[in-house]
């Protein structure tokens, strides 16, 4: 479409080479959001661009989220030390040819950016318990076989059923293929009861790929920390609901529970966590 | 974006018959059944990813194998004399939370199917769609005719089984077609092209089920066959047509008796001209639509 350019470049980072990660900030388990923020919390992340939301985002008022009233923003930052840039943005609602093209303009154009890192969340019916698995799609068998040597499952097969759309995750994978940029999507599943919550373990999951495929130097204490409170949290829902404790117990044996007990289950869990315990 | 030709077909005098989906499916079945006849031969495309979110994605082994858009391609077909092109649009170009395209995506896909249309020298723009009537399933649905200009009246008073808006009673010569199969009538009248939308009637009854509705469809091909002047065997919609039919009659017994006496009514209305009286009152109509109002609104939308 010939309207105007959507990107407003505020200062012209200083990358040679550089990777982009990419997080939505409305995902299953906040994890885009608190992923992106982490990195630019660890690592220095100066916002140096924006894609302008007219063309994108529904803007018939404003969300409000915690109390604060929010308007879409799809910020790139520059952690020009560690060859990083992010990206974090609310889901485009239309033109997502555009805004996909513009976020890989801006990588391509201003930073250089030579791979690009696409964080996602999936539901998982497994406890909070079970270790954390990192699934991997890539854009080409090169860069699969460049991420051999990490810690993924790299041997998804998927088609979209009759009736569901793919995700704007393979879009962008397409896309960046289209422009002959090596792209990989990270899939975390997340517990389901943790989806409308923040899952600690699953953030420290993709950070710590991150970490040592960019090698980042993260030292991750404070968010070891916060997987230990929010596990502590956790077990004593469990001693303090015997029935969220069989839930759960159910779960780690891999048994299905209804669809009233997962509400119950979801319920008690949110409530407990959003009360702080 | 924009058009990608395979081959550029040697035309005569072609004529440019295009259809999106609608309700009922009752353009996009009469045109793309015709297409199917005739084995016309695919020869260009709408390039789709500034139009359309994908709509499949294939994953194996890891690797995104590819991703698929819906479609909107382009067919030809030589008949001596009068050659046709097809365009068949598998989705319309909708923004979020809209079922019907409109505005700066709709405007600019008409005008690539009709850049298509005049790079080869096409001067006659059929459409089709369903208009949404009193009437009843088990009747034959006439075909509303729609043309982008006066001087086409005369062709359509003698077509069968078709009226113009004006015939239909109560509409005054007015209405509106809403999506691409309207649009693309009003966009080819801007850049200079006769054209005309056919559609068939379909129940206000049935107006919201996820069906197609293939009587309207055959309908629409005979008046576009007989138009096209070109014969062809409908065989095949009248067996889709039954299917369909036994699925109606098994969601029309589930319509409240009282509601279903009403609608059992519109079995007996006359194709009247609007100064005649049919045999449902003005008051009565507007009952019959208040019920079937009222029995969608409890079903949860009609779907």
């Amino acid at each position: 479409m010939s309207q105007g350019y959507p990107i407003t470049i505020y200062k012209e980072p200083d990358l040679r080479r550089s990777s982009l990660v990419l997080g939505w900030s409305e995902d299953m388990g906040n994890l885009g959001r608190k992923v992106t923020d982490y990195l630019n919390w660890k690592l220095r992340g100066e916002e140096f661009a924006e894609i302008e939301p007219e063309d994108f985002f529904s803007l018939g008022g404003v969300a409000i989220e915690g109390n604060l009233a929010r308007f879409p923003e799809s910020k790139f930052y520059a952690c020009q030390e560690h060859e990083l840039v992010v990206f974090q943005s609310g889901s485009p609602g239309a033109e997502w040819y555009k805004f996909l093209n513009s976020v890989l303009d801006v990588a391509e154009h201003h930073c250089r950016v030579k791979e690009l890192y696409i964080l996602g969340a999936m539901v998982s019916f497994s406890a909070h318990t079970a270790p954390r698995e990192l699934l991997a799609v890539v854009n080409s068998a090169e860069m699969k076989e460049v991420l051999g040597q990490y810690d993924l499952a790299r041997g998804m097969d998927y088609q979209t059923s009759p009736g569901e759309r793919p995700t704007l995750n393979s879009f962008l994978l397409w896309v960046a293929k289209g422009r002959n940029i090596p792209g990989v999507s990270l899939w975390v599943p997340i517990p389901f009861y943790l989806a409308a919550m923040e899952d600690a373990q699953a953030q420290k999951k993709v950070l710590s790929f991150l970490d040592e495929r960019l090698d980042l130097k993260i030292d991750f204490s404070d968010l070891d920390q916060e997987i230990r409170e929010q596990n502590e949290q956790l077990a004593q829902v469990r001693s303090r609901f015997p029935q969220i404790d069989d839930y759960i117990n159910r779960l780690e044996s891999n048994l299905m529970l209804s669809e009233e007990e997962n509400g119950e289950l979801i319920k008690k869990i949110e409530d407990f966590l959003r009360e702080g315990g | 974006m924009g058009i990608r030709l395979y081959q550029e077909p040697q035309l005569e005098n072609p004529i440019l018959v295009a259809s999106w989906p609608g309700i009922g499916n009752i353009g996009i079945i009469a045109v793309d059944t015709l297409r199917g006849i005739l084995e016309a031969e695919e020869f260009g495309e709408i390039e789709p990813w500034d139009f359309f979110y994908p709509k499949r994605v294939l994953i194996r082994k890891g690797v995104l194998e590819y991703l698929e858009f819906p479609s909107s391609k382009f067919y030809f077909k030589r008949t001596g004399g009068k050659d046709i092109i097809f365009f068949i649009g598998e989705e319309q170009p909708t923004e979020v939370g809209r079922m019907y395209a409109e505005g700066r995506k709709a405007f600019h896909m008409a005008n690539l199917v009709l850049d298509v249309a005049e790079k080869f020298k096409c001067r006659r723009v059929y459409t089709s769609g369903a208009a949404v009537a009193l009437t009843h399933h088990t009747i034959k649905p006439r075909v509303w005719a729609v043309p982008n200009s006066e001087s086409l009246i005369p062709e359509i008073r003698g077509y069968g089984n078709t009226v113009l808006m004006s015939d239909i009673e109560g509409r005054g010569g007015h209405g509106n077609i809403t999506g691409l199969n309207g649009l693309l009538l009003g966009v080819a009248k801007k850049r200079g092209f006769e054209a005309i939308c056919l559609m068939g009637e379909i129940p206000v009854y049935l107006q919201g089920l996820p069906l197609s509705y293939p009587k309207a469809s055959k309908s629409v091909l005979e008046v576009l066959s007989h138009s096209l002047k070109i014969e062809v065997n409908l065989d095949k919609l009248d067996e889709l047509d039954q299917e369909v039919q036994r699925r109606i009659e098994e969601f029309y017994q589930q319509i409240p008796l009282e509601i279903r006496g009403q609608l059992d009514r519109l079995k007996h209305v006359a194709y009247a001209q609007p100064a005649e009286p049919g045999p449902i009152t003005e008051e009565e109509e507007k009952r019959i639509m208040e019920d079937v109002e009222k029995f969608f609104q409890k079903r949860g939308g009609g779907g």
